[in-house]
């Protein structure tokens, strides 16, 4: 990671809450050093209320919720980076007082699922996709116009890898990875993506938890430097009504040294059960890959986006994508989550999937080597959730979800999702337009 | 949460109101409203005549609702295919009531309002059926304790027995609202029921009103 400051003024204390939002405070250098070995007061109100400000309810609270309590967020200072001349940032994880991590807070989900492969020999090496779109208009022109109605940065004619981007467009992305580059985030390529105005970018394979600081820094960069040049970037699944955008994730298996999904015939026996995990755990992990209303409108046949259950020796129409025959290469691509993904809950779901499938060893259904979308019934290949209630039902019933995520997280998750969907459907949002300005509103600019 | 968000149709249940699968909220709503006047006997004389399509629209949201009344029966989904036979305008606030003059058969329209606008039970009643049902509620308080405002003073219930408690004072109409679904939790705080509990506990009292009002 990059340096800290010689001159330090402040120091920005991050972390995400379970919408994938990055939050956080400024603090002055003489109370970060006074907290942070015992961490900074926050107001559990962070995971309790939606992005609109209003407090989410529908559940239970666990006991170290009350009346607004207070939980600790305790930096990781592997994370520590100058953010800026005099600013340092610092990523951290949600503490209760009794030094127990809040069962809810994502990075620490994370955290417990890659010590549990640790258990059993296996680290993880994961990668992102992160696919974005860019506007011409800076935000204040965009919140006045209701996010409706932009221009996209570079053109209108979207069509993946074209070179012929203006300069506006180019200059943007050059932007975006030298502050990459100054924050220590280790990028590999960028490119022109499906959408006009939407760009992709991918990092560095990592482990999951510096991958998840990476992701969710990104997104803060990404926002920043649109800032900065008087443009707009959103991550919204659908930020118009045409293409969508999602955030793919690579993952593989190691130990030794050694990629253990690679086998000289095809996929070894520990991707195959990976893959029988994330198959099996994928309606239930829906919920938490399309995390608002908007990711929903994704899941159209032939536009992208998986609408089946399904995986495929490469074959991007599935779900799950596998890459073999390559000792350092092999891998599996999930190819569920949308752009709109909390990273944090994104990854805990895929090793959630994994640490199903390696510890019970199941067996994945019938590899797809037709095309995945527009499967008829009759195939025997089930179709991914296609609403929010849907998806949230799936979860609630998921025992490996829950086995893996933890009861508490999976009732909260699933709790704040029905208050997700019962605030678009009874608050103004549209469920018979394109795309709704109750959704545009709410989560163009976030998480 | 141990209930799933959706409500399969009930087919062969004797159930003569059904709903889409994965039904939306208004689909709930209308849902509940319909099985309400089907149960205590709100609905009009000729109910099993009835035959048509109703669309209901909400005042000021874009949802809208659907009802295939079939001599006897009624079908709720979402939206407004084609033409419907006749088009309620209503406030899903003020238990459906018209803002606009209904269009299309206007007996239909009026038979469809009567059947959607059930009175609740008196509040005693009102509130025990609601406590009983919240009883499946994940963290619900074991004691209800209520303040009903009426024209003769305050009037008290207490229902459930056990040590932790949950109080709610309004009006006694808006109570039996409540508790019956028909009028929202929610609203009905903005609008001045009092509560005495804890955050929590409001969280949880708010899902076992949509127990009610919507069936999730």
């Amino acid at each position: 990671m990059s340096e800290t400051s010689t001159h330090r003024k402040a120091v920005r204390l991050e972390a995400t809450n379970h919408e994938g939002s990055l939050l956080g405070k400024n603090v002055s250098p003489a109370k970060f050093e006074a907290g942070k070995d015992s961490g900074f007061a926050f107001a559990d109100i962070l995971f309790a209320i939606d992005l609109n400000n209003e407090i989410v309810l529908g559940d239970a609270f666990p006991d170290w919720r009350g009346n607004l309590y207070d939980i600790q967020m305790v930096p990781d200072m592997a994370t520590m980076v100058e953010w800026k001349p005099g600013l340092d940032s610092v990523i951290g994880d949600y503490w209760l007082k009794d030094g127990t991590p809040v069962p809810i807070c994502p990075r620490n989900l994370v955290r417990k699922l890659v010590a549990r492969l640790a258990d059993h020999g296996y680290g993880a090496t994961v990668a992102v996709e992160i696919e974005a779109t860019l506007f011409e208009e800076p935000v204040q022109e965009a919140r006045a116009r209701g996010y409706r109605d932009l221009t996209p940065l570079g053109g209108s004619t979207g069509a993946t890898y074209h070179l012929a981007r203006s300069n506006d467009w180019v200059a943007y992305m050059e932007a975006v990875v030298d502050r990459l580059d100054q924050v220590g985030i280790t990028w590999e390529a960028w490119t022109d993506e499906a959408a006009p105005g939407q760009t992709e970018l991918n990092l560095a394979p990592t482990d999951p938890v510096r991958l998840g600081d990476s992701w969710a820094r990104t997104r803060q960069v990404m926002r920043e430097v649109a800032h900065e040049l008087g443009h707009t970037v959103s991550f919204m699944a659908k930020p118009t009504a045409g293409f969508g955008q999602g955030a793919h994730i690579n993952i593989s298996l190691r130990s030794d040294g050694v990629n253990r999904f690679y086998a000289e015939d095809g996929p070894s026996e520990l991707m195959r059960h990976a893959v029988g995990g994330l198959l099996a755990t994928m309606e239930g992990n829906t919920s938490i890959a399309f995390p608002q209303i908007t990711s929903y409108r994704r899941l159209v046949d032939l536009t992208g986006p998986p609408t089946t259950v399904s995986w495929g020796v490469n074959n991007k129409t599935a779900a799950v994508r596998a890459i073999t025959g390559h000792p350092k290469y092999s891998r599996l691509e999930y190819r569920l989550p949308g752009a709109d993904v909390n990273p944090y809950l994104a990854l805990a779901g895929v090793l959630a999937g994994v640490l199903a499938g390696i510890e019970r060893r199941i067996e994945p259904p019938q590899e797809v080597t037709d095309m995945a979308w527009c499967l008829p019934e009759s195939c025997g290949v089930r179709r991914i959730p296609d609403t929010m209630s849907k998806a949230g039902a799936a979860l609630d019933a998921d025992p490996l979800l829950r086995e893996y995520l933890g009861d508490e997280f999976v009732d909260f998750w699933v709790a704040s999702r029905r208050w997700e969907w019962m605030e678009f459907h009874t608050k103004g949002g549209d469920p018979f337009a394109e795309l709704s300005a109750w959704e545009s509103q709410r989560y163009f600019e976030f998480p | 949460m141990t209930e799933t968000t959706t409500l399969p149709v009930r087919v062969g249940t004797g159930d003569p109101v059904t709903l889409e699968d994965d039904a939306t909220p208004l689909v709930r709503l209308v849902g509940r409203a319909l099985r309400a006047s089907v149960r205590d006997g709100h609905v009009p004389d000729a109910f099993d005549l009835l035959s048509g399509a109703v669309a209901v629209r909400s005042h000021d949201t874009p949802h809208t609702a659907t009802i295939r009344f079939d001599r006897g029966t009624a079908a709720v989904s979402s939206g407004v295919l084609g033409q419907p036979d006749a088009t309620l305008v209503v406030d899903l606030h003020a238990r459906f009531a018209s803002t606009e003059e209904p269009s299309g058969d206007a007996a239909l329209a009026s038979a469809a309002l009567t059947v959607l606008q059930p009175p609740p039970p008196p509040w005693r009643e009102a509130a025990a059926q609601f406590w009983e049902a919240a009883r499946v509620v994940k963290g619900i308080p074991d004691v209800l304790v209520l303040e009903a405002h009426g024209p003769d003073g305050p009037q008290h219930g207490r229902f459930g027995e056990g040590t932790t408690t949950y109080g709610i004072a309004g009006p006694a109409d808006l109570l039996a609202g409540v508790f019956s679904g028909a009028d929202d939790f929610l609203v009905a705080l903005a609008a001045g029921l009092k509560v005495r509990g804890t955050l929590s506990q409001l969280s949880v009292m708010t899902a076992a009103s949509w127990k009610v009002r919507f069936d999730v």
